[in-house]
Formats: C-alpha cells, sequence, structure tokens
C-alpha cells in the first residue's frame, strides 16, 4: 500500500524570490494490485508527485507511507545515464539493487529489442528506445509498484502491447501509478484516476468521468 | 543492542556495494572507452607533473639547502595534484549525476564518495608510479622511513576528500563556491607547504602553521619520511587525525542537508 496524506510541495523560485508552492494537500491510498492514472495537463505536479511517492525527493509537509517497493520514476529522463552505454545502464543498476548483470541484461535485451545499440551511449537514443530501456530496467528488477511517466506513449505498438502483457498478465497483483496525456494508453492500463489541477489532486472512481473533465481543464 | 549494530553493518555494507559500483561507473565513464583506456588513471597525472618537475629542476640549481632539487619539488608538487585533482572533482560533482539519485539507494554522499574515492586512488597510483620513474631514474632516493612517507600521502589524500566532501556540499547550494574556490586554489600553493620545511619557518610561524594548517603536517610528513635526517621534520599525527576527523564530520553533516537543496530534472 501507499498512502498519502496531506503532502505539499514547494519549490524556491529564482526569478521571484518566493516559494511557490507546487502541490497542496495531496491525499489518496493505493492498495496493492490497483493501477492508477495521473491526468493534469503540463506543469501540473504530475512528475512532481511521482518523485515524491518513488521517495527521490522529499514534502515540505505531510507524510508518505509505503509498504510495498516502489520503482524509481520511469520517463525519458532520470533514473539512466546518458552517456553511458545501455549495457553500463544494465551493470550499473544491477549492481545497484544486487541482481545478476546477466539475468537483467537478458530480460532487457528481449524486452526493449536493442540489439547492438546496447552497446551505444544512451543520448544516442530515440525517445522510444530510451523509455523501452529504462521501463525494461524497471521490469527486470521487478517491484511490488511501477511509477511510469509518460514514456508508455513514447514507444511503438509492439512496445505498448509488451507493457501490457508484462504489467497486467504476468503481474496481477502489481500496482501502477501511469502518468499520461493518451486516453486509450490510460483506458488500457488503469482502472481509476487521480485528476491534478492547479497543485490540487481529485480522485475519481470512473475513469471516463475523469478523462472528460480532464479534457475540460 | 546487537541488532542495532547488525543493521548498522547492513547498512553500511549497502552504501560499500553501491560505492563500489558507483565508482566503476566513473571508472568506465572515464577511461574505458578511449584509447589507452585505464592506463590513463596512471598517465594523466605524469603528464602533467614530468613537464612541470624538469623544467623547474632545470632553473634551478640541482641542490638548495643540501636537498636535491628534483626530489624537493616532486614532493611539493605530486601532494599538490592530489589536492588539486580531488577538490576539482567535487564542485557540482553531484547535480552533475543527479540522474543516479532517481535509485533511492544512492545518497549525494555515495555519488560524492564514488567520484572522489576514484580520484584518490588514481593519483595515489600515480603518484607511486611517478615516484617508481624518478627513482629509476635516479633522481630519488629510495624514502629514509617510508612508513611516514606513504602515511605522508594517505593524509593528503584524506585532506583532501575531507575538504572535496565540504566543497561538494557547498556548492550545491551557493554558487559563489565556484567563484572563489578558484583564487583559495592558488593561495593553496603557498600556504600548503609546497615551497618550504617547517625548518626554515620562524619559530613563532611554525607553531601557528601546526596548530591551523594541515596540509603542512601532510608535508612534513612526505618529505621528512623522504628524506629522513637530513631534514628536521615537524608534525604532529594525533593532533592532524584530529583536525581531519573533525573536518570529515563536518564534511559528512553538510551532506545531509543537499538533499533538500537538489532540484532535480
Amino acid at each position: 500500500m501507499i498512502n498519502l496524506s496531506g503532502v505539499c510541495k514547494d519549490y524556491f523560485s529564482e526569478i521571484d524570490h518566493r516559494r511557490i508552492r507546487v502541490l497542496s494537500d495531496i491525499t489518496f491510498k493505493l492498495a496493492r494490485g490497483e493501477k492508477i492514472a495521473l491526468l493534469g495537463r503540463n506543469g501540473a505536479g504530475k512528475s512532481t508527485l511521482i518523485r515524491l511517492i518513488s521517495g527521490i525527493e522529499l514534502p515540505t509537509t505531510g507524510t508518505i507511507e509505503r509498504t510495498m517497493s516502489v520503482s524509481w520514476p520511469v520517463g525519458l529522463f532520470g533514473g539512466i545515464g546518458p552517456s553511458m552505454t545501455g549495457n553500463d545502464n544494465i551493470r550499473l543498476i544491477a549492481r545497484l539493487y544486487n541482481r545478476r548483470f546477466e539475468e537483467v541484461r537478458d530480460y532487457v535485451e528481449d524486452f526493449a529489442q536493442l540489439g547492438k545499440f546496447l552497446s551505444e551511449p544512451v543520448k544516442t537514443y530515440s525517445a522510444g528506445m530510451r523509455s523501452r530501456l529504462n521501463f525494461g530496467l524497471s521490469l527486470a528488477i521487478d517491484f511490488d509498484c511501477f511509477l511510469i511517466d509518460e514514456v508508455v506513449a513514447a514507444g511503438d505498438q509492439r512496445f505498448q502491447r509488451r507493457a501490457q502483457e508484462e504489467l497486467f498478465e504476468k503481474r496481477a497483483n502489481g500496482s501502477l501509478i501511469l502518468a499520461s496525456h493518451v486516453p486509450e494508453i490510460i483506458r488500457a492500463h488503469c482502472s481509476r484516476a487521480v485528476v491534478l489541477h492547479r497543485g490540487r489532486a481529485k480522485e475519481f472512481e470512473d475513469l471516463e468521468l475523469a478523462l472528460a473533465i480532464y479534457n475540460d481543464l | 543492542m546487537t541488532a542495532a549494530f547488525r543493521g548498522l553493518y547492513r547498512d553500511f555494507g549497502v552504501q560499500r556495494s553501491v560505492i563500489a559500483a558507483l565508482m566503476q561507473r566513473e571508472f568506465v565513464l572515464r577511461w574505458g572507452r578511449r584509447n589507452l583506456g585505464f592506463a590513463w588513471l596512471f598517465a594523466e597525472p605524469l603528464v602533467f607533473a614530468i613537464p612541470v618537475i624538469a623544467v623547474w629542476s632545470m632553473v634551478r640549481a640541482p641542490f638548495e639547502h643540501g636537498l636535491p632539487m628534483t626530489a624537493f619539488v616532486w614532493t611539493g608538487y605530486m601532494p599538490l595534484l592530489l589536492f588539486r585533482h580531488i577538490t576539482a572533482g567535487a564542485l557540482h560533482c553531484i547535480r552533475g549525476n543527479a540522474t543516479l539519485l532517481y535509485h533511492r539507494r544512492v545518497t549525494p554522499l555515495d555519488i560524492c564518495m564514488g567520484r572522489l574515492g576514484l580520484e584518490a586512488l588514481g593519483n595515489l597510483a600515480s603518484v607511486f608510479l611517478s615516484f617508481v620513474v624518478f627513482y629509476m631514474l635516479g633522481f630519488i632516493d629510495w624514502p629514509h622511513d617510508y612508513t611516514i612517507f606513504l602515511l605522508g600521502f594517505v593524509y593528503t589524500a584524506w585532506w583532501s576528500v575531507a575538504i572535496a566532501l565540504i566543497l561538494a556540499a557547498l556548492s550545491e547550494r551557493w554558487e559563489l563556491v565556484l567563484h572563489i574556490w578558484a583564487p583559495i586554489g592558488y593561495l593553496y600553493i603557498w600556504f600548503s607547504g609546497f615551497f618550504f620545511l617547517g625548518e626554515w619557518l620562524p619559530l613563532k610561524v611554525r607553531s601557528i602553521a601546526l596548530m591551523i594548517d594541515p596540509p603542512f603536517h601532510c608535508y612534513e610528513m612526505v618529505r621528512g619520511g623522504l628524506f629522513g635526517p637530513r631534514i628536521q621534520s615537524f608534525y604532529d599525527l594525533w593532533y592532524l587525525t584530529y583536525l581531519l576527523v573533525i573536518l570529515t564530520l563536518i564534511g559528512l553533516w553538510l551532506m545531509q542537508y543537499v538533499r533538500t537543496h537538489l532540484e532535480l530534472e
């Protein structure tokens, strides 16, 4: 379970010289096996919320409890080193999470289908390739809850099918928080939604209602 | 009590394996994919040091104050390189590697220790490699007391890492640190002990130096160990250890607050 209660996050603005509240009083729960969508316009705070949930940034006030293992935020940036090759990234992450390099590499090779590009620096990858590598790595480490920030949309049809298969058929009991702007992807992966607007969050049991409201924001 | 101890031991084990992984990564990033690869670890500082020492030895008399010039410059220059390289690696080293913080096990301190540890080991290795080169060429004699000689370099590395930790933490918070560090880096040459021996200093200056100048102790150890009774060396190993423990603790304490000021991508 992940339990957020009264979570606020402020950043200091260099231009205005004052604190700006990015998220205010966010409270919601995610049970094991639940898959929720995070909706909101650009700059609504989706990525910030995902970073807080993953634990790599701390909330200004409020608490976040985690009773299951949570992935790093899987997005286009962060988590993987752009100047390192795909293989070097696999090696580093395998060591950081106490997994065998060969195991992780075999899984990522199969999932991401990057072939010889694994020996090239990640900065030469396309957005889709980067997403596949990052997503593949987090699946290989195998968390209870995956935090996915937009990357599914960057992948092609085959990748989206594989993602669906891994997250639902193989990990029915796995949790997911998915930030995306693409309604098809959200409908395919999530059962309910949290809509972020002006730093506040609202939970919706009805996915279609959430999508409709998000459309009108 | 034992449970707490075991927990601490396990945490320590985790940090060690994380730092080892980061050092390996740093190693590959810096030297892994280039022509000479890992030979650069040793060669890089030598490329720097050999011309400088050669020119110095040419423009000055072969013996000064009864000491061989090359050996004197070598013992001045190598600790300086050690300090410069280790501290240079610290500035903004956390934000430069912020992407690693996406993995919760990695702390800002781990990132620093990965970078600084590799820098320290690489530079110490090159110190000893260049010692072998200069020894075989006949410019430097075998150290009179090699324990103190080695310890002098190890303490120089420790001093550099302690300062580097403080710099790493402060540079994330204040840009100003980058600007004031450049002139301090130059002034360091004058007060560190590069150019002088303790026995050349007036008694009063020397006692002040011993009180507030850790690198002065390090230089005295390196030179005392190398030249033996040809010079009178002044250092206090326990006092130096005490100063460095305090500096290290300040660095670790500052490192705790880095995360609150760090903005991730």
